[in-house]
């Protein structure tokens, strides 16, 4: 028999039995809507560790030593790791105020920062510019500002309510998205300094660094020596932040041994420093998107089980009235192969329809779950596993039972009724 | 020769090992029509089962068109009942879902005839047996006489050089009984080999030669 009957004579078999199939495909269904509502929420998370590991480059490890590091260090660290290697100095936090015309803006927090801050888990759109070598070395007092995105509501305000502002201390995270602050004068302490950039933050669901990268508290960038001037003031202990990016994954080992034997020679032999490594990171990362969505895989697979044995069920209750009917098509001329190969597209067809139910009601439970988040993903990678989920599992369920009628002897299938 | 039977024995595996079929030798040529008549339970339809290689005998050879069955694969005789054989039941053996037109159409759906042949020569079928104004109608519409013409028609699809028919006219009345012996008999001089089991001795007149059997044995 040839594909076309195949089907045609599977699908006038479900017609003609609904109540029997719609059960089968709804259990079939329940399976599938587990799997795709998991598989979507799995390869949404992959996808976002994926953006993650993509803004941070290939090859990154962080580490922390207790003291401030000089440039004259940082040529020599850079110059022993590979070649193409970029190296990130960030200083500690420190708050303070800034004080604009007579205003007072706090709730941010200062750090020192190197050129190559932009290398590797930077999401800003910059205004004007970010700071150079050149206000490294000269020690430029020049400041860049992070500026969030307008929340809808704000944006109605008008801007002369914040000139007729009275508070003595405003928020800069406010006061920043109503006053452009690029290329004016701003006092920190007692120092004068431009603002030569402005650093836009992408929206929340369009910043994909993974969450221990994200700042919580509005940065403002100085120059990384600048940052020291300022800051000895009042402080006697420092900490840098020192971060590699190699640009390769397999060279990442080799790296890490040169910046311990670097920060050794540095600070002592005895100096323990604690790498990490962002492949380590992803990997955790990865481990727990996984681990989080294993009870639900597995409710699938109940589901799944529960659903082929439906098939199983109505492929069986098929062999029995309808053996008669398998009789005389084995006198007209059907063989083991046509009545097995029956049964099975009668399957398959089940399972397909239940793979479709399944994935428009795990479509539309990911289309609930994500008007928390506002993120929805749909992968056609999804689409395709569920189907062959739901086939798989019919066409598994569905062999032996099929198997079964096409071993009928043609006379005795022909004398049963 | 299209059937030549040598010794067939059948035994069904009951409590005492039933010899259904005892030493039958039978030869049908090619264009004969032959009847076969016998009391109930004589064997008949066991006979007429293996020659239509619907089941197979404990003992014996049996030559279709000239070639041993003995081993033949599931495959081969499948392919040896859409090719080469007709079938006609008493009970019609209808499927009761598909039309006229696709009960007609049935065996054709197992041979090799390219897909879009299959519904004009059912459609051709139909109007021959002068059914051609039911084709949309399920057998459960037809009249006892129609469902057995429609049968006929689904006998003939694969254009066999054999029919067998197990007491064709056992459900009908006697109008259309003379009916379907008229078109049986229309068939045979076409040149369709038939060999047809009947309990009524005017039916069998009408054939070329009649077999008595008793007790699973040619008399
Ligand atoms: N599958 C079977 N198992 C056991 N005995 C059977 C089977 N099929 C038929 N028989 C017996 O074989 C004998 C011949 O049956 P059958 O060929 O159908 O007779 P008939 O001549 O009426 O068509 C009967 O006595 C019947 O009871
Ligand atoms: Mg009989």
């Amino acid at each position: 028999m040839k594909l076309p009957d195949l089907i045609s004579t599977g699908w006038t078999e479900i017609r003609l039995h609904k109540m029997r199939s719609f059960l089968s495909v709804f259990a079939i269904a329940i399976g599938v809507a587990t799997f795709f509502y998991t598989l979507s929420v799995l390869s949404q998370r992959y996808r976002d560790i994926g953006r993650a590991a993509d803004i941070a480059g290939k090859g990154r490890i962080d580490v922390k030593v207790d003291y401030p590091l000089s440039l004259q260090q940082y040529h020599m660290l850079l110059n022993a790791l590979p070649k193409g290697s970029s190296v990130s100095l960030e200083t500690d936090a420190e708050t303070d105020t800034i004080s604009y015309k007579n205003k007072k803006l706090a709730g941010f927090i200062l750090i020192g920062v190197l050129p190559t801050f932009q290398d590797s888990t930077f999401v800003y759109d910059i205004e004007g510019r970010f700071i150079n070598w050149k206000d490294i070395e000269n020690k430029h007092l020049v400041a860049v500002v992070t500026v969030y995105p307008r929340e809808k509501d704000e944006e109605r305000v008008h801007p002369l309510y914040f000139s007729s502002e009275t508070a003595d201390i405003i928020l800069l995270s406010d006061f920043s998205k109503r006053v452009n602050l690029l290329n004016q004068q701003v006092m920190i302490g007692t120092l004068p300094f431009t603002v030569v950039g402005l650093l836009h933050a992408p929206p929340i669901e369009k910043d994909y660094r993974l969450p221990e990268d994200r700042e919580y508290f509005l940065e403002v960038y100085l120059p990384y020596p600048v940052w020291y001037d300022i800051s000895s003031l009042w402080r006697q202990d420092f900490s840098t932040r020192i971060r590699v990016v190699t640009g390769k994954d397999s060279n990442v080992r080799q790296a890490a041994s040169i910046l311990v034997s670097f920060l050794r020679s540095q600070f002592g032999a005895e100096f323990k420093p604690q790498l990490k490594f962002f492949q380590d990171t992803l990997r955790r990362y990865n481990r727990e998107a996984w681990h989080g969505l294993k009870t639900m895989i597995f409710m699938g697979i109940v589901a799944m089980i529960a659903g082929g044995i439906g098939i199983m069920n109505v492929t069986m209750a098929i062999i029995f009235s309808r053996t008669k009917e398998i009789g005389i098509r084995r006198a007209l001329g059907a063989s083991r192969r046509d009545i097995l190969f029956q049964f099975i597209t009668e399957a398959l067809l089940l399972g397909l329809c239940g793979a479709i139910l399944g994935m428009a009601i795990g479509y539309i439970s990911l289309l609930y779950m994500a008007e928390g988040t506002g993120q929805m993903t749909f992968s056609w990678w999804v689409v395709a596993a569920s189907i062959l989920i739901a086939l798989t599992t019919s066409f598994f369920f569905a062999l032996y039972p099929a198997y079964q009628a096409a071993l009928l002897k043609p006379v005795n299938a022909l004398k049963y009724e | 020769m299209v059937i030549r039977c040598e010794h067939l024995v059948k035994i069904y595996q009951t409590a005492d090992a039933f010899r259904a079929l005892d030493d039958v030798s039978l030869e049908v040529k090619k264009g004969e029509f032959v009847s076969i008549m016998g009391p109930s339970g004589c064997g008949k339809s066991t006979l007429l089962n293996i020659l239509g290689l619907l089941d197979e005998p404990t003992n014996g050879e049996y030559f279709l068109n000239g070639a041993p069955t003995a081993h033949m694969k599931d495959s081969k005789r499948s392919q040896a009942r859409w090719k080469n054989i007709g079938f006609i039941f008493q009970s019609f053996n209808l499927m009761p879902h598909l039309s006229v037109l696709e009960n007609i159409a049935l065996p054709m759906r197992y041979s090799n005839l390219p897909h879009k042949e299959i519904l004009p020569r059912a459609r051709e079928l139909a109007i021959r047996i002068g059914l051609g104004d039911k084709l949309t109608n399920t057998p459960l519409q037809l009249s006892g006489g129609q469902c057995q013409r429609v049968a006929c028609a689904r006998a003939l699809a694969n254009r066999p050089n054999l029919i067998l028919a197990d007491e064709p006219t056992g459900n009908l009345d006697s109008k259309a009984s003379t009916d379907i012996l008229t078109l049986l008999q229309e068939l045979n001089r076409e040149g369709i080999t038939i060999v047809m089991v009947t309990h009524d001795p005017q039916i069998a007149q009408g054939t070329h030669r009649t077999i008595y059997m008793k007790d699973g044995k040619i008399l």
